[in-house]
């Protein structure tokens, strides 16, 4: 069949041009000086030493990474026990909710966002609930919980379909194994179910990660204007301030920590397995 | 066997899933050290049973007994028995030694303890040396062995195997069901052993439990159920077998085949209906009239040790009919490249009931192509002015570019042959063909049933079919026009016989076997 | 061994009602009666009537669909070709293309957008529907290949070889063979694709041009003004989306009982057509004649524009749809609009060759537009008209001397807007802009997202001219800024503060005249103050870009909108003071009476008009960026 071969060749010509060479572009505007483009580069550091110079950029990238990391944990903290009650139901049940879950995602993103403007603003159902216990005229609009319950929100769902996923595949034998020999439910959770289910979290930890460190227009509707992160940032730079090379390079910072950061997961989980082993 | 203290009982389990009954109310005891293998198809419950054992199902009713203590409200890792799955399941986690460790971890068993009992345990599966391993790095047969360990290092009293050679290949299936009865002599505890494979049942079994549809047919020692099986449906399952009907004419004395025969079995009723089976190898082939049976020999196959001899001592039900080869101009028609063919048929008035297009179509054959582009062409119109009564009609099937063909359809009233003894009815039709049509033909004894349309069936139930064999003395190659019989026919009563001597096949020969060789059982769901 | 888990089974129900409140509350406030978020007024329809009459939205929402549809279409064809080809392929293109397709799926959206934006700027790469659809493109192949690939993987590796031992050429084979072999792959993807083509918004937001918006871009856009339409919008979608998954759900079903049916009718023949292959090909036929449908929608009429469009380029909220439906019927053109935060956007856009008919900026704008050549010069005999209605007061003006390159459609000052139950007037009239510093009102204020007022405001207090080019002046106003966001907890808004003023969020805030009306029409409690030390008094008005396609109607719309009827549908609409004399005196004295806000300061010598100055310009971007930087820190 290697006349079939020929049919991968447009799309090797159109992911070089359409995937590859815009992420070369990021990294040659980022190293170029402000003004210049393919034609007549120069190249230049500038805007890097901009960036890490600035106490204030710092500032904004450590918390961009503080948010994104505490979405991260809540929704792992929340995602991980709905997914394992929802693996434990009855194929039906265990459909019909992962058909529950995936139904808003197909809703806009930023409709869905805008709604909790209104229920999260005071006079809001919110405020009236938590008006209930005592706690009168609360007003989270434009903090950071907004923001945060906002991007647990969006994101939530991914961390639960993948840790769903991952345990669903897993071989229910494995847990009667378990249990045959002698682990109580909990013992079979923590030494058997929740090691195997590691690939999912990670996946589930990837794919919540990724969006809220750049995440921008939640923080834009729920933050209020005066609510920067790295992703307001950069999207400051391209479409109001029109300074390419700074944001091609923040961009680029972004990228490398998020790298950094998800290598450090995946290290941690080995390195964790490989001391069980141990 | 010695020691013959009970372990554990069953008392009469009950369990159904979604209006489905799997077990019917089992009782069973297994005694002390003993290798019990429950055996049956699937489905028939045995592993259901063994899971409400192992804690991993409760049953709908029924008590289970360990050493007359009732466990059922105990969960699985509370109960002092382990389990070793079907596929294993290993840790996939953690590598050979933590697989094994993990019982005694949980029991917070020391590290030197652990290490200790672990390494026993490698000895006795025979992997020392693969306590690092990771459980991917296995091969099948290694991780069944590791399984084995790590249920076995717990020191249970009982160990469940649920078909744990299922997933071997043939050679290495044998290897551990040696291994497995050699462990469990070395261990010296119960072994509840699950299979649907009854050489693995007794090859290993001290006791074995012959399971259908939720119940239990017989227990005993696979010598007792090979020997003596109670039904048609443990002999069946237990070895090879010649399973036929027959009826008891008094004590000691037994009728099938229109034949009444001694044998040793007594305590039923007269003229009791009942199943009587024969082992292939206790029948002895002798020259034709020096046995108790005379008959044909329809096969013979070499098995390496012996040979596998079917004879056949009554004949079955027989019909033969009229095959027309006619010229072929008479039955192809073409337009240039456009060809059309057809054949004329008979038709059973009965049949008539709700005919369609395509049946016409395929009865009298008829095809249309074209012979440059080689491609089929469909039948666009058949016109026909056939009635549902005796006599001769005409039929006219039209191809692409109105080339037709017409030809004859005889509607006749077709007798066919009954045989109601042995509760058959066999029927054919005369058929029209031309000669490269019988030379054409791919699987000439299939086409030949589909031409004649030949038909066996039960008289008491029509929608049971019996296949038939057919035969005709023409050579294909070599057939001019003519009339030539074809008779199908179905299998009368066929005995296999496993001898080391070989006979040639169609030759006539005696079958003879003593007494002791005929086993009466009851018929499966006859009441006294 | 099925337990019953209480905590598992009260966390779901939780986690559910987390995620169907907003939805829900989206769907009830889609039918409320008025424009608040928290308060249900009554029960009315007036939204989805909105929504209906609203060209923006149905455009979005076409766009989307289309795009969409066209998007999951195409990528599914190449992704599974490509998959099929990759299968045969060497060790290193399946890498190869394994490690491209990984970019977009592990970097971040915004990584991926802007790279997108970078190449089309690059290769010169007009933006526009061409390249959305691109974009999306792009980045739905990868996810087809992803689940079409195990599917392949699972697949008989002799297969194709039987196929064609048996006679397959191996286009049949393909085609007869691998593709209904991979279809449940095939079909996932598919939905995948579509998902998140129609649910992108960040890609979409940096590839696309000229106005051409999807739902996601519309809703960011016009999120900051409460408009209930987008509820009514996304009801409607979340009904459509029920529906369709109900089909789905519930068709397999039908077509068994009606199977089965068929199978008892003795006259029944089996068919020898492929259901399958039937199904998809009307499935995608279909496909194609919705998005034709979509795509080529506005029937082309006989007056003097039929069938032309014009490009507008202004602020969000700034138009009212009646006028512009009003200019539509009478020219028989059709509009796209196009929406921005701040002059800055717009001018990033110009630059770059994005191309629009007709441009709406502010005065200072204006003058650096005219500075850097970007727009035309207008012909007076086709201005003239429309020039002769508008106020004297706001033509002629420096920064564009006799109105050669402009026509003004709303002019207005800067105020303070502010809650008369909270705020002393007197306090007011002794701070002046300084107010924003007032300890009094700590946490109780907006500032505005927006450069050049809030220096302006800044330079004013601090008795500067706002159009200074000091450089140690704008430095203490930005010390002035600093201080008020790190001591006085402001929050940093846009056109949010219209509604949460109207609803009495805050004490005050700096805000436009023209919303400042809609506040005080809304709530009588505000009022709106202009400072002693002075104010700007700006100016915004149409003009026409160098690279506009279509300037006959540019000049059609620009006559169009300067005349009464226009200007009155349009101010009473949007609350700006009409440029037009005749309607902005009429409106002073009935719809507006009273609203100190709707008429502008004027011969205040303190008051000014901004310039254009490159350098300052400069320095207070920068300035203004890192004052919000600041802000944010200071949380």
């Amino acid at each position: 069949m290697k006349t079939w071969r020929r049919l991968a060749i447009p799309y090797l010509i159109w992911g070089s041009f359409m995937l590859l060479l815009p992420m070369l572009l990021i990294v040659f505007y980022s190293v170029i000086q402000p003004g210049n483009d393919v034609a007549t580069f120069r190249f230049s550091l500038s805007s890097y030493v901009r960036f890490f110079t600035d106490r204030d950029f710092l500032l904004i990238l450590w918390r961009s990474l503080k948010i994104a990391i505490e979405t991260t944990v809540l929704c792992l903290l929340i995602g991980y026990p709905v997914a394992y009650w929802i693996s434990r139901c009855s194929q039906k049940t265990q459909n019909l909710m992962v058909l529950i879950i995936t139904l808003p995602m197909w809703i806009n993103m930023l409709v869905r966002t805008y709604a909790w403007i209104g229920i999260l603003s005071e006079g809001g159902p919110l405020s009236i609930v938590l008006g209930w216990f005592g706690f009168h005229n609360v007003d989270l609009l434009y903090t950071e919980a907004a923001v945060l319950i906002g991007m647990v929100y969006n994101f939530l769902p991914y961390m639960i379909l993948q840790i769903h996923s991952s345990l669903t595949k897993m071989d229910p034998s494995l847990i009667e194994a378990a249990s045959d020999l002698g682990a109580s439910p909990f013992q079979t959770f923590w030494r058997v179910v929740f090691p195997l289910s590691i690939p999912g979290v990670i996946s589930g930890i990837t794919l919540v990660f990724l969006p809220a460190i750049s995440a921008f227009f939640i923080p834009k509707l729920l933050g209020g204007g005066g609510w920067f992160l790295i992703g307001n940032v950069i999207e400051n730079q391209f479409i109001t301030v029109g300074e390419w090379n700074f944001g091609s390079a923040i961009s680029v910072i972004m990228a490398m920590v998020m790298m950094l950061l998800m290598t450090l997961v995946r290290k941690a989980d080995r390195k964790a397995s490989k001391e069980e082993k141990a | 066997m010695e020691n013959e203290k009970t372990l554990i009982q069953f008392r009469n389990i009950q369990k159904s899933f979604d209006d489905q009954i799997i077990l019917k109310g089992i009782n069973l005891d297994i005694n002390q050290n003993e290798f019990v293998t429950l055996l049956g198809p699937s489905g028939c419950g045995k592993t259901t049973l063994l899971r409400i054992l192992g804690g991993f199902l409760s049953q709908d009713g029924g008590e289970v007994y360990i050493d007359g203590k009732e466990i059922s409200s105990l969960p699985p890792y509370k109960r002092e028995l382990n389990t070793v799955f079907q596929k294993y399941a290993l840790f996939p986690n953690m590598n050979v030694y933590e697989n094994i460790a993990f019982g005694l971890r949980i029991k917070k068993v020391s590290n030197d303890i652990i290490e200790q009992k672990v390494m026993r345990m490698l000895r006795l599966i025979g992997l020392e040396g693969y306590e690092k391993r990771e459980i991917t790095q296995l091969s099948g047969g290694q991780q069944q062995r590791v399984a084995i360990a790590r249920a076995l290092v717990n020191e249970p009293d009982v160990l469940l195997l649920d078909e744990p050679l299922g997933a071997l290949d043939l050679k290495l299936r044998k290897e551990m069901q040696y291994e497995l009865k050699r462990i469990q002599q070395e261990v010296g505890i119960t072994f509840i052993f699950v299979t649907h494979d009854q050489e693995e049942a007794l090859t290993m079994s001290d006791k074995i439990v012959v399971m259908k549809e939720g119940e239990i047919q017989q227990v005993g020692t696979p010598v007792e159920i090979y020997n003596e099986p109670v039904n048609a449906y443990v002999a069946r399952f237990i070895g090879e077998s010649n399973i036929l009907p027959g009826i008891m004419v008094d004590d000691e004395l037994v009728r099938f085949d229109e034949q009444d025969f001694k044998c040793v079995d007594k305590g039923f009723k007269k003229d009791q209906p009942v199943d009587i089976v024969i082992r292939p190898e206790d029948i002895d082939i002798v020259p034709a009239g020096k046995g108790k049976l005379n008959g044909t020999v329809e096969s013979v196959l070499f098995k390496g040790m012996l040979y596998e001899v079917i004879v056949e001592t009554v004949p079955g039900t027989h019909v033969t009919v009229n095959m027309h080869i006619t010229s072929e101009t008479a039955n192809q028609k073409d337009d240039g490249h456009i060809h059309i063919s057809g054949n004329s048929f008979y038709l059973d008035v009965d049949d008539m009931e709700g005919i369609q297009d395509k049946d016409l179509i395929a009865r009298a054959d008829a095809q249309a192509w074209n012979d440059e582009t080689d491609e089929q062409l469909s039948i666009e119109s058949v016109e026909t002015n056939l009635e549902k009564k005796i006599g001769t009609y005409e039929i006219t099937f039209t191809t692409v570019g109105g080339l037709s063909i017409t030809k004859t359809i005889q509607v006749i009233d077709q007798q066919t042959v009954r045989d109601e003894k042995r509760n058959e009815g066999v029927s054919a039709f005369n058929f029209f063909k031309s000669k490269d049509e019988i030379q054409e033909s791919v699987a000439l004894d299939t086409d030949l049933k589909t031409w004649a349309n030949a038909q066996g069936w039960r008289l008491n139930n029509e929608d049971q079919g019996i296949p038939l064999d057919v035969t005709y003395d023409f050579d294909p190659e070599t057939i001019t026009e003519g009339v030539y019989p074809v008779t199908f026919w179905t299998k009368g009563r066929e005995f296999k016989i496993h001898t080391t001597d070989y006979v040639k096949e169609g030759s006539r020969v005696g079958l003879a076997f003593g007494p002791e060789d005929i086993h009466v059982m009851e018929k499966e769901g006859y009441t006294s | 061994m099925k337990k019953k888990r209480p905590v598992g089974a009260l966390i779901t129900t939780l986690i559910m009602i987390f995620f169907y409140v907003p939805i829900v509350f989206m769907i009830i406030f889609s039918f409320n009666s008025s424009k608040s978020l928290t308060n249900f007024t009554g029960f009315s329809l007036k939204w989805y009537e909105q929504m209906f009459a609203s060209h923006d939205m149905m455009n979005s929402l076409y766009v989307t669909i289309v795009v969409a549809v066209l998007a999951t279409v195409i990528s599914t064809i190449i992704g599974t070709i490509t998959a099929i080809g990759l299968r045969y392929s060497k060790k290193l293109v399946r890498a190869y293309v394994t490690q491209i397709n990984d970019l977009p799926m592990m970097n971040p959206d915004i990584v991926t957008a802007i790279g997108l934006m970078l190449l089309f700027i690059t290769f010169r790469i007009e933006r526009g529907f061409a390249t959305l659809l691109l974009a999306h493109i792009a980045f739905c192949i990868p996810y087809v290949m992803l689940s079409v690939i195990p599917k392949l993987r699972q697949l008989d590796p002799n297969l194709a070889d039987a196929a064609m031992d048996l006679g397959a050429t191996p286009f049949q084979t393909l085609t007869k063979v691998i593709v209904p072999e991979i279809m449940p792959g095939i079909v996932s993807g598919a939905l995948i694709a579509f998902t998140m083509s129609f649910d992108d918004f960040i890609i979409s937001y940096f590839a696309t041009g000229q106005g051409v918006k999807n739902l996601s871009i519309m809703v960011y856009t016009m999120a900051k003004r409460v408009n209930p339409s987008i509820n009514a919008i996304s009801t409607l979608l979340v009904l459509l989306i029920t529906i369709i998954l109900l089909v789905v759900n519930i068709w397999p079903v039908i077509r068994e009982k009606i199977e089965k049916k068929r199978q008892a009718d003795p006259n029944y023949l089996p068919s020898p057509h492929k259901h399958t292959a039937r199904n998809w090909s009307i499935f995608a036929a279909a496909a194609v004649a919705v998005s034709c449908i979509l795509f080529f929608r506005p029937a082309a009429g006989t007056q003097e524009f039929a069938g032309q469009t014009l490009h507008l380029y202004l602020p969000g909220e700034y138009i009212s749809d009646e006028m512009l439906a009003e200019f539509e019927n009478k020219t028989g053109s059709k509009v796209v609009v196009d929406n921005f935060d701040s002059n800055e956007q717009m001018y990033i856009k110009i630059a770059n060759g994005d191309s629009f008919d007709v441009l709406i900026p502010s005065d200072y704008m204006i003058q650096r537009l005219i500075g850097e050549d970007l727009l035309m010069k207008l012909d007076p005999e086709k201005v003239d008209e429309a020039l002769v209605q508008i106020d004297d007061q706001i033509l002629d003006l420096p920064y564009d001397p006799q109105n050669q390159y402009s026509v003004p459609y709303f002019w207005g000052t800067v105020g303070i807007v502010y809650d008369k139950n909270k705020v002393d007037l007197a306090d007011l009239e002794k701070d002046g802009w300084g107010i924003f510093a007032d300890e009094k009102y700590k946490g109780d204020i907006y500032l505005y997202d927006s450069e050049r007022d809030q220096f302006m405001a800044a330079l004013k207090n601090l008795g500067y001219s706002m159009n200074t080019s000091d450089p140690k002046e704008l430095a203490a106003a930005y010390d002035w800024l600093v201080n008020i966001v790190q001591t006085m907890e402001p929050e940093i808004v846009t056109d949010e503060i219209i509604d949460n003023m109207a609803n009495g969020r805050k004490a005050l805030g700096m805000i436009y005249s023209g919303d400042a009306t809609y506040v005080m029409q809304e709530n009588e409690n505000m009022g709106y103050y202009l400072p002693k030390e002075g104010t700007n008094v700006w100016v915004d008005a149409m003009c026409i870009p160098k690279n506009a396609q279509n300037v006959d109607l540019a000049y059609a719309f620009i006559n169009y909108v300067a005349g009464y009827e226009a200007q009155m549908m349009n101010s009473t609409y949007v609350g700006y003071t009409a440029a037009n004399k005749e309607v902005e005196d009429e409106l002073a004295s009935t719809d507006f009476e009273g609203i100190n806000s709707y008429v502008p300061r004027t011969g205040y010598d303190l008051d000014e008009t901004f310039e254009y100055n490159p350098d300052s310009r400069k320095t207070i971007a920068d300035y203004w960026s890192r004052v919000k930087v600041v802000a944010s820190n200071s949380r």
